[in-house]
């Protein structure tokens, strides 16, 4: 027995330590591609070069919106409203979108909640395209969206639209550690068709007397805005709130919270673009390594412009958050749109998603 | 015979060939994909099926099975996969796998050497005597342009030999063994040069003569010798495509005065004027990693090569609007036209003017 115990960690070690050398050699020979080509060919799951989820299943939630039921191959954790990158390819090039996790951290799968945006280029190819059975390739879990180490006493989840996804998540983990104590779940729908979650909602709060659930439909009743905010939760100064959603709602209630601010903590999933014809309209950037010289309309972020020239860039997130798109900026003056602060340093590091020229620019690209 | 081009004429032809290639870039997509995607696949299965008649046959005839799939899989590796990933032909597909700056080829060249010297040098200086280093490689004599000196007189018998090694020669040209020699450049820099080739192609010969043979156990003469005879084959492909791009007669020689201040119009024509097609089907483009389409993989580097055959047509009928030679031949012309221009170009010429001015 006692020879088994201590001899076990030394097989693991000698098990990885092989399995590095192996990995050293196989690409000194250069048989890891043949390696990695095999694997896709046979067990694309398995890949150890990138982390892929199998779907389970795809169901339809509302008439745009379906939920997609993951299983990684190893999953590293995530806390529950945090997201994680999904890349597919679409048209032959990979596209990267951040997706909040709506399953619980207990939940042995992973689940996202979809809608459909007019237009999209993911959401679109992820409703018509991916079937259980096929892959979808996971990058890490972040974000800090999450509640507080200690639960907070009393606690408003607010969401609108798809926004309901890392709240249910958090609502799935509180009801799951039975710490649902005094939560208010508030949701924003267009109508009753559009409401997420709904079944489980009703559900949740006929088994634990601590949640409110809340609907707000706007077809029936005004839309959601700060005073509207306050009749419907009277008691908000006092709640510890979480809230996500499309941008005008947030931008509708945000006042309501004025005076406690460090109260209400948020998640956006898109970022408001500049406005048109920022200060300094139209500029010539200068693209170092490539020797381009591109007019930008002065309407887009720098990697929106780059992109309308024929640039192929990278980037990931598209809103300041994952640093993909990071670039170095020769010379020149840019403003970040989410923060309006100003660089005007040589060398600085710049997100190109979203920053605005000020001027002319040089960049390392 | 090129219809000489006022300023303006060499502005427009510029702009038609921007508008195509801007038309491609416009196109890219998954057909391009599934295209690199495929031969990936083919390569593959043709390499594990080499490996395996190797391995395990004991026949003559899967003998020669085998080392012509493993040859096959490293004339598809180093031509259309290697070749023009490295390019960068499919960066903009986000694909680790394609992506140009980190794909390392089946071959003695180091990867990331043959993208300084040939992405940036050669085709940036194309044809310029003295500083395209392509041309003849320092060491054969390919154009009567090119100054003679008596060692050119083997030079017949030196292309053989560096047909047979050419794998070799691309990575060794990295080390510029010819500027050490002149004295223009010191043993130091020729060290720094010379390590990381030696560091690929050792691991290169370990794996094709030593590693794989080990694993056949009994079969290792059998699996080494199927190896040379494979990477043999690869050499001698990439030999004769590779030489019919650039040296047959008519291919035009630059010297740096004529380039000053180029406009992009110009660097088209000097593309053109100095590459040569090989006429074929499609799977000869394929094998030759289209360099077949050598003039249009000059004047457009980074498009995916499989559109090359798409566009030739219509990069032709630019160069005929404009009075523009346009060289192309079948593989059996253009091979001899090279062989000609080797064997003629090793005794001195008598001063004549240079050729297609
Ligand atoms: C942290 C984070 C978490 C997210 N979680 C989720 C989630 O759980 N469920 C979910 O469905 N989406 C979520 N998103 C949004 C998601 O990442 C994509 O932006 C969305 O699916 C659209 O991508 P697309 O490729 O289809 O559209 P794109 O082709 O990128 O965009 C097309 C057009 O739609 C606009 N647009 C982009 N996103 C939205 C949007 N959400 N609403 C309205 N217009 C938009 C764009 O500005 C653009 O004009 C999240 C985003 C972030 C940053
Ligand atoms: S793309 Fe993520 S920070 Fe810019």
């Amino acid at each position: 027995m006692n020879t088994l115990a201590t001899s076990a960690p030394r097989v693991a070690r000698t098990a990885s330590f092989a399995l590095r050398a192996a990995q050293r050699v196989s690409r000194a020979l250069l048989l890891d591609r043949s390696f990695r080509f095999w694997v896709d060919e046979l067990a694309p799951v398995a890949s150890r070069a990138e982390l892929r989820a199998c779907v389970l299943s795809v169901a339809d939630v509302t008439h745009d919106v379906k939920t997609f039921v993951l299983a990684p191959r190893v999953w590293p954790g995530h806390l529950p409203g945090q997201w994680v990158p999904v890349e597919i390819e679409v048209d032959g090039i990979r596209l990267r979108r951040c997706y909040s996790i709506s399953s619980p951290p207990n939940d042995p799968h992973v689940e996202l909640t979809v809608k459909r945006v007019p237009g999209g280029r993911v959401s679109n190819w992820m409703h018509t395209h991916l079937h259980a059975g096929d892959f979808v390739r996971l990058g890490a879990p972040s974000g800090d969206f999450v509640l507080p180490e200690a639960t907070p006493a009393k606690l408003l989840l607010l969401s609108g639209g798809s926004g309901a996804t890392p709240l249910i998540a958090i609502l799935r983990d509180l009801a799951h550690r039975r710490a649902l104590k005094d939560v208010t779940y508030l949701h924003a729908a267009r109508s009753r068709r559009d409401v997420l979650f709904a079944r489980e909602l009703a559900r949740l709060s006929s088994l634990h007397p601590g949640l409110r659930v809340v609907l707000h439909l706007d077809d029936e009743s005004p839309r959601l805005d700060s005073t509207q905010l306050w009749v419907l939760v009277p008691d908000l100064a006092h709640r510890e709130t979480f809230l996500c959603g499309p941008t005008g709602m947030m931008d509708a209630v945000a006042p309501a919270f004025l005076g406690f601010e460090g109260r209400l903590h948020h998640e956006r999933f898109v970022v408001a673009k500049p406005a048109a014809a920022a200060p300094g309209a139209g500029a010539l950037i200068h693209l170092g390594r490539s020797k381009r010289s591109i007019t930008t309309t002065g309407r887009g972020t720098l990697l929106d412009e780059l992109e309308q020239a024929g640039e192929r860039l990278e980037y990931g997130c598209r809103m300041g958050i994952c640093n993909t798109c990071r670039c170095a900026k020769r010379s020149g003056v840019v403003e970040n749109v989410l923060t309006g602060a100003i660089s005007n340093e040589p060398d600085d590091v710049i997100r190109l998603c979203v920053s605005v020229a000020r001027s002319d620019l040089t960049l390392a690209l | 015979m090129n219809r000489v081009l006022t300023p303006h004429e060499i502005d427009a032809f510029g702009r038609e060939l921007d508008a195509l290639r801007q038309e491609v870039l416009d196109q890219r997509g998954q057909r391009d994909v599934d295209h690199i995607r495929s031969v990936v696949r083919t390569m593959r299965y043709a390499e594990a099926a080499g490996r395996l008649l190797l391995h395990v046959g004991i026949d003559p005839a899967t003998f020669a099975l085998g080392s012509g799939a493993l040859g096959l899989a490293k004339i598809l590796e180093n031509m259309e996969i290697g070749h023009n990933v490295m390019h960068g032909q499919y960066d903009w597909t986000h694909d680790p796998e394609l992506d140009g700056e980190t794909y390392d080829w089946d071959m003695a060249c180091a990867a990331h050497q043959w993208r300084e010297y040939h992405n940036f040098e050669h085709h940036t200086f194309t044809n310029i005597l003295g500083r395209d280093r392509d041309v003849g490689y320092g060491f054969l004599r390919v154009t009567s342009e090119q100054p003679w000196n008596p060692a050119h007189i083997i030079q017949p018998f030196v292309a053989v030999g560096l047909a047979f090694l050419f794998q070799w020669g691309i990575g060794a040209h990295a080390l510029r063994l010819d500027e050490t020699i002149a004295g223009r450049q010191s043993v130091a820099v020729l060290w720094t040069r010379a390590r990381p080739f030696l560091a690929k192609g050792s691991r290169q010969l370990f794996k094709d003569y030593v590693f794989f043979p080990a694993l056949a156990l009994a079969n290792a003469p059998r699996v080494a010798l199927g190896n040379f005879i494979a990477n043999g084959t690869r050499n001698v492909w990439a030999f004769a495509i590779i030489f019919c791009g650039h040296f047959p007669e008519g291919v035009r020689m630059y010297h740096e005065q004529e380039i000053q201040d180029e406009p992009r119009g110009a660097w088209y024509l000097r593309q053109i004027h100095g590459s040569a097609n090989i006429k074929g089907g499609r799977l000869f483009h394929v094998l030759s990693g289209h360099l077949s389409h050598q003039i249009e993989h000059h004047l457009f580097p980074d498009l995916p090569a499989c559109r090359y055959p798409e566009i030739a047509p219509r990069v032709r009928a630019i160069c005929e609007r404009y009075g523009q030679s346009y060289n192309t031949g079948s593989f059996r012309a253009q091979l001899t036209s090279v062989a000609r221009q080797i064997l003629e170009n090793a005794l001195p010429s008598r001063a004549r003017p240079a050729r297609m001015q």
